[in-house]
Formats: structure tokens, sequence, C-alpha cells
């Protein structure tokens, strides 16, 4: 709910950008065909084809600068013919509106007024420079930064060995995520979610999650930020930027030996398709002991409030 | 979907309620009343007087601790006195509240911050506005989206009320100056503009902020001597950095924010206010003065600000322009003028020890031309003090020892007692790029053992040096022949700004190790920076991510010619459509 809280306001929801996306270009068409259909009801008739060009400029216009980080032309373009052919699909579902979209076209075409004879000489006019200088736009050699597309949660390994031991990922599970008794518990974080770790008679499980909290505050927030969410004081210079915990397309997803081997291994020990050469991530293994791994990914999850996935 | 609706009318009652509260309020419940400065109210010029913030609800006081414990005690600790488990690898370091000292106000000098608990009407609520914003330049990021207002204000009330123990925000002693910016009469800001900045250029130099701030502005005025009330060493804002400004506000080419900083100085450090000793207008002189320091592009405007990390936006290609005859040496030649700068974003080398958690260095501004045989690569960065390493000493950086022992040894208390190094640029390319299908890259740091790079480091004693980089863990080694083709066209220090132009033939006869240099394609890049009086040396460096060396090739015939032919086509087809219809009306009129 606060979800949509947000995105009523109009900021930028991190982490639920194709869904905001969606949801936005949704109420802004339907806002347009209400608004037009409102119109016509109440005899202001609006051109079919006036219509399909306000509605494409307006979708040009969201993709390039609402969306953010924004994307790049060929994938605009893309969404651009999408957006187009659905356009099209729209004003020819009928006889009466296709008929209405061709109309002002094929006026100018034969130009039988003067206006439209006017519009006609603009229009034949600019065509041919257009075409000429969108072709020496896109034939001129260019400098953009070369789209590589990353993947961001590779596949895992079957286990992996830290500090001389063999986690196998399918069977590990965190020593510390367990109940007053020292058992593993998956239902532990929630008893304790509002719970406070500085609190001197904190059950073990909390006392766990107080020492990874350490553990991240003097090694991880550089990168990830205070708050988690991958904005750390150094963020700004690494490209992709650090991963956001808050958002739950990371941590939230995962199962929690997945997130033991990416911080055990760290940028070095991701297979090709993630990039190992461009991660800044550590290796935590030469920095933390085993036990520190496992409690600051503890803390990450209590903190967010999200929790591990499970194998099933 | 119920919920949701409960929302929205939630919200519009609380519309309801403030437009009730400011109808009924206008002169007796808001915070102050606006109004003439009486000429003896000992207030300073853009001042009114305030009154004390009402205390938060107990309940308020309660929920702020359940998130304090949750969020912030790892940097400002158990009793807010900036000494959590973070602290003592952070510079600056986290607030300590017990004193209730607060740098970014509305208040005159040395009184408490605006804080309203019921209130974060922004411009009314400094302490808000902080934790809103964040404080760029230093850890404490912006919680507007992690935490809600409501919660930003609970954790504020639990703060204010429980760890400033020294104070009381709602003891009657208190006096509350505020600086009502709201107040367009007493506030007449002067336009950003050429008059305005050059009464503020002569006045900085009056009232002797360059002193601490530097001829240039860039914070190299007293690097090295100045304290903040806890006894650890702090710098002096660089000027050419607004988005590092603590009182930004997430706004940083808003000139209101500085002017708010000359209005009030900031609390705990050697910054004053200069509200007695100046008059509104010299401050927003200065202040316009300051703001335009910050660096601009080519056309003068605020740098594009990335809003995912409030920072310049970064263009991860580095393109080389193309000259005619030589490469010029001086970087104000016309040449080097007209090329496009790019910044280099750059943070702590924390990988693989020893790690860097303080990069002093956080950018560098790069050029590059090439002509017929060689390339040339201008570096600027801006750096407080020339460090150069003494004779006699052996460099070994050290990384800082795990934080348990407390403020003494932090990496504060050490700030500018380190063993002075040299200072250094690097730049490192892959030494057979073209054998290396995209994206794949050998390693940003230093390479790997079977696709190692081609790495030229620059270092304050003069020295320019190619090395090849085989990995992190293995030691660089220098190519002597390599050494001998690159040449250091610059180096110089001045007013706190390293400038450095090395250049290299563009092919060599060492294909297996020198980086070969073509046009048109992208050659993958990485930088390096060391402050030597950081203690930076070796792998206690700053670091980049990867970027994209690229000759610009010059415009094909091609793209010449074919433009001329697609638009001719046009016009043919143009003139076929026009035939077309015309024939076919003809024929439905007979």
């Amino acid at each position: 709910m606060d979800v949509i809280k947000q995105m009523l306001t109009g900021k930028l929801v991190e982490g639920y950008m194709p869904m905001q996306m969606l949801f936005e270009l949704g109420s802004f068409a339907l806002l347009f065909i209400g608004a037009f259909y409102f119109l016509g009801k109440n005899g202001i008739k609006v051109n079919k084809l006036a219509q399909a060009t306000g509605l494409f400029v307006f979708s040009i216009l969201y993709f390039t600068y609402r969306i953010y980080p924004p994307i790049p032309f060929s994938v605009r373009a893309i969404y651009a013919t999408m957006t187009l052919i659905g356009i099209f699909m729209w004003v020819s579902s009928t006889e009466e509106s296709w008929k209405d979209f061709r109309k002002p076209i094929i006026a100018v075409a034969d130009a039988n007024t003067a206006i439209t004879k006017m519009i006609r000489t603009v229009v034949v006019v600019l065509l041919p420079f257009l075409v000429g200088f969108m072709g020496y736009n896109s034939m001129k050699p260019n400098v953009d930064e070369p789209i590589e597309l990353r993947t961001v949660h590779p596949a895992p390994p079957a286990s992996t060995k830290v500090h001389g031991k063999t986690f196998v990922l399918q069977t590990a599970s965190s020593p510390y995520r367990v109940d007053d008794a020292g058992k593993y518990s998956d239902t532990i974080q929630k008893t304790h979610i509002d719970g406070n770790p500085w609190d001197e008679k904190a059950p073990p499980y909390l006392q766990y999650v107080r020492e990874g909290g350490q553990i991240f505050f003097q090694n991880c927030h550089f990168c990830h930020g205070d708050n988690l969410n991958g904005r750390g004081m150094f963020a700004f210079a690494f490209n992709p930027i650090p991963a956001n915990f808050t958002d739950p397309g990371t941590i939230a997803q995962l199962q929690e030996t997945f997130v033991f081997w990416r911080v055990s291994k760290g940028g070095i020990g991701l297979p090709r398709e993630g990039f190992p050469w461009a991660s800044v991530m550590p290796p935590w293994e030469q920095h933390l002991t085993v036990d520190e791994i496992w409690k600051v990914i503890l803390f990450e999850y209590w903190h967010t409030g999200y929790y591990p996935r499970t194998w099933d | 979907m119920n919920c949701y609706f409960a929302n929205v009318s939630r919200k519009g009652l609380l519309i309801a309620a403030l437009s009730i509260a400011v109808g009924a309020g206008a002169g007796s419940a808001v915070l102050w009343t606006s109004g003439d400065v009486a000429a003896d109210s000992g207030l300073s010029p853009g001042f009114v007087k305030g009154t004390n913030p009402p205390k938060p609800d107990p309940k308020m006081i309660e929920d702020g601790k359940k998130i304090y414990f949750r969020k912030c005690v790892w940097c400002h600790g158990v009793d807010g006195a900036g000494d959590g488990p973070g602290a003592d690898r952070l510079w600056p370091r986290p607030r300590n509240f017990n004193q209730g000292t607060f740098k970014i106000r509305h208040t005159a000098s040395g009184e408490l911050p605006l804080f309203d608990p019921n209130k974060p009407t922004p411009g009314q609520n400094d302490l808000f506005e902080t934790v809103t914003h964040g404080l760029p330049g230093s850890a404490m990021p912006s919680w507007d989206g992690i935490l809600t207002e409501q919660q930003r204000l609970q954790v504020l009330s639990f703060v204010t009320t429980q760890l400033v123990k020294d104070r009381k925000f709602d003891d009657k002693t208190e006096t509350v100056s505020i600086l009502n910016l709201a107040d367009k009469d007493a506030i007449k800001q002067i336009t950003y503009g050429k008059e305005s900045i050059e009464k503020g250029a002569k006045l900085v130099v009056d009232k002797k902020c360059v002193e601490c701030h530097g001829t240039n502005g860039r914070g190299d005025g007293n690097p090295f001597n100045l304290k903040d009330d806890w006894g650890f060493p702090i710098q002096p804002a660089n000027w050419h950095k607004c988005w590092n400004f603590r009182g930004s506000r997430q706004d940083p080419y808003n000139v209101k924010n500085i002017f708010r900083t000359f209005s009030t100085g900031v609390n705990g450090t050697p910054m004053p206010s200069f509200a007695d000793n100046t008059t509104v207008e010299e401050r927003w002189d200065m202040a316009n003065f300051v703001a335009s320091l910050c660096e601009r592009d080519a056309a003068g405007k605020p740098l594009p600000i990335d809003p995912q990390t409030d920072k310049p936006k970064i263009n991860f290609v580095v393109p080389s322009g193309f000259v005619e005859g030589e490469i010029p040496a001086d970087p104000n030649d016309k040449k080097w003028q007209d090329r496009e700068r790019r910044i280099i974003g750059l943070g702590g080398q924390i990988t693989h020890k020893p790690r860097n958690f303080v990069n002093r260095i956080d950018d560098l501004w790069m050029k590059s031309l090439y002509n017929k045989n060689e390339i040339a690569f201008l570096f600027q960065w801006d750096d407080r003090s020339k460090s150069q390493v003494a004779p006699g000493v052996n460099v070994v950086p050290i990384e800082e020892a795990p934080p348990k022992t407390g403020e003494e040894n932090s990496i504060a208390a050490k700030q500018n007692k380190y063993e002075v190094y040299n200072d250094a640029v690097a730049i490192q390319f892959p030494a057979k790029w073209q054998e290396i299908v995209p994206p794949e890259k050998p390693r940003y740091l230093h390479g790997e053992e079977k696709r190692h790079v081609d790495l030229w480091k620059w270092e304050a004693d003069g020295t320019l040096k190619a090395y090849t980089g085989s990995g992190w863990d293995k030691p660089l080694e220098e190519r002597s022949g390599a050494t001998g083709k690159l040449k250091l066209v610059k180096s110089e220090f001045k007013d706190g700004l390293w400038t450095v132009i090395m250049k290299r033939p563009l092919k060599t006869d060492d294909k297996d190790n020198d980086a070969q240099f073509e046009t048109g394609k992208y050659i993958p890049t990485v930088f390096f920076a060391w402050d030597g009086h950081n203690g930076d040396a070796g792998l206690k460096m700053a670091v980049s991510a990867f970027y994209y060396s690229i000759l610009e090739p010059p415009v094909p015939i091609e793209a010449k010619v074919y433009p001329f032919l697609m638009a001719l086509g046009m016009i043919i087809a143009e003139g076929w459509i026009l035939r077309r219809r015309a024939s076919k009306k003809k024929m439905t009129k007979s």
C-alpha cells in the first residue's frame, strides 16, 4: 500500500519501475481516450489522426524523460515501434475511425483549400530534409556508451568452499538464524522483527543481528549505504551501482546460501555472465570469517524486513 | 484496493486540516511571526525572532527510539555520542548529538537547529530536512523513501529529547533567531549574475574566506590545522564541488543553501556566521560567487546531477579528439579548451587489503587528444596539498586496524598524521584488447595473469612509468622500454589543482605488452589516484569503474553522400504519391 501511495505522488519507486511504468502509461492512455470520448459527447470532435499523434508524442516523451535511469535509444526505438503498432490497431479497429484518421492526410494530399495547400508545401519541402538529417545522424560516427547487459543473479554453483570448508548451497543453512534453544528457525526473524538488538537482554538471534550490523557498518556501507539501498559514499563512482537490498529484486529473491556464496566470493568469483571484471565487490573471505559473513547476511534480512527465499 | 482509497481520503483530510490550520493560525499559531525587526531586537539583518518548539508527544519519542535502534545506532551510537560501530572508519565522523551542536540550520550561530515534531515544513524544520536529504560528502544518506515522514519526525523526537543531553529544545532560555528565507522583503535575493559574482569575489577576500578555502576556493587554504569541537581534523569545503556541500539539500546549485550557510555559520566547526559583519546583500554576493565556482559545463550551465546518486552524471566514455600537428602542452591552448571534458568518479579501493576507507580524491576531469602519431591524456583533479615523498621514507601503505580501540585510533583522529607519500594518478588499458570480445575485459584491478594490462603511472616526484599488471595480488612490473616511449608533457600543482598531461605514440613495436590505439575502437580504461597526504600508496588508492577510451574517427565519406541520396529518394517518392493521388482525383471527378 505504501508503494501505491508513493506511486501516486509521482515519485519513481525503486524496484517497481516496470510496474509503475505500465501503471502510469495505462492510466494516461485511459485518461486520453476518456477525455476524447467526453469531448466527443459534448460536441467537440477531435480528429483521430490528432488523437493518435498526441498519444504517440506523449509516449515518446514519457519513454525519454520519465523513465530513470534513462533507457538507451535502441530500446526506446523498440518501445516506440510497439506503441505505433498499438495505435494503428486502435485507429483501424472500426471502418469509421480509420476513415476519420485518413481524412486529414488525404485532404493535405489533395490540397483543395489554401490551408491544406500551404501544409502540403511545407510537408513536401521538410520531409526530404528530415530524411537526409536522420540518415546523416545515424551514419556519422558516434561515441556513445556501448550497451552491455549483465546477468544480475547468475546461476549459483552447487557448492562453495570458504576458509577450507565446503558449503552445499542446497543443504547449508545459516548457523545464526536460530531460536533461543539454538535450533534453526524460519520464524525467528518474524518474532523479533521489531526487537531491539542493542537491548542487553536481547535473545541470541538479535545479538547475532547486532554483531552482523557492526560488521556491516565497518565494511559494507561504503558501497551499499547506511540505509542498505546501494547508495553508499562510493556508490556514484561505480558502474553498475551497488546492489540495493531494499529493492524487492535483490536479497528478497535469493536464498540465504546464495547470498553467502556471493558475499564470500565477491565480484571476482562471479561467472562470466555476471561481469566479474567490473565488480568491486570484495571476496569477503579475504576480510571476514565464515561466522562474520553469516551474521552480516542475517543483519541484512532483519534490517530490510525481507525474508530469504527457501528451496521449494 | 480498499486500503488505497483509505489512504487517499486520509491525505485529503490532512490537506483540509492543514488549510484550516493555516487559515486560523494567521499570525498566532505559526512558528514565528514575520514583520519588521525592531532596531533594538539584537537580531542580525535577515533574522526574525522565533519561539521554542513544542515538546514531542511521548508516543512519538517511544516509536522514534525503535527506529533509532534499527537504523541510526550503527553510526551514532547507543548514547548518541557519534561513536557507533561504524564511526571509527568514517571521516567526517558521525554527529555526536549530546551537545546539541548541529551544522545545517536556519538559526543564528550557536543556536539549536529548527525542529518541530509536528511540522515537516521545508525551511522550518532543519533536522527533518537533514534526515530527508542526507549530508553529501559524508556517510549520512538521504532517508527519503526508506523512512516515512512520520517515522523521520519520530526518530528526531527521540534524538532531540533523549540524546541531545546538554541542551533542551523547549528550554525557554534557548533563543530562537530564524533566518526567514520566505520573507521576500527582509531577504531580498540578489539575482545570480556577473555583477553580483564580481562583488562576491572581492568580498571573499575581504572577509578572509580564502584563508581557509584557498585562493581559488578548492579548500586548500588551511587544510591541515583545522579541528572541530571534538578535536577531530576537519577540512574547509571545496567550492568547486557543490554536490559535496553538506547543506546542499539535493539541490547543489541553489544559491539559497550557500546564503544560509554564510548567514548561520556551521556550528561545531571553524566556519563562522557572517550575519553580523555583512549585509544581506553582501551575503548574496558571496553566495553567488561561491556558486559560480562550482563546476559547470562549457556553456556555463550547471552539470546535470544524477538523481540516483546526487553527484554529476557520469558518461563512461572518454573520447579522444583528432588534431592536426603538435598536441599542445598548455591546457589553456585552444585545442585543449575546445575539447569536452569528462568527469571520472572515484571510490576508495576496498576490494583487497590494504583498503582505503577514506579516499580524499573523489573525481578526476579527463580530456584526450590525438594526432597522426600520438595520443595525449590531460588529467585535472583537486587536491588540497601537493604531496611528495621525502628522501629516505620507506613507502609502506597501511590498512587501518579494525576499529575496536575507540576514538584515538579512528581514521578521523589519524587524518593529517600519515607519512607523506607521492600524489599520483594512473591509467590502465588491457594490453591486447583487440583479442578480447566485448563486454569481456581483464579485471579492473591490474588485470589477470593470462590477460595482463598496460598501466601508466605518474607520481608527484616527476616520474612517469609504464607497468605490466597481471593481477591484484602480483606486484606491478615496470617495462623500461615502454617507459621510454611515455612522455610527461606537463605536471603542475596550483591552488589546489593538479594538471598532468602525458602522451605516447599510438602504435609501438611491443604489441604483446603495450596497448595499441586504433581510431573508432572502444578501449577499456580504468583510472587510479593517490593522495600522498592520505598515506595513499600501492593498493591504498582511489579507483574508478570501467570507462572506454575512443579515438573519434573522422566522418566517413558515406555519411556525407548517402543522406543526399536518401533526401533525393524522398523527393521522388513524394512526386510519385502526389501524381498518383492527382490522377485518382481526376478519375473520381470524371
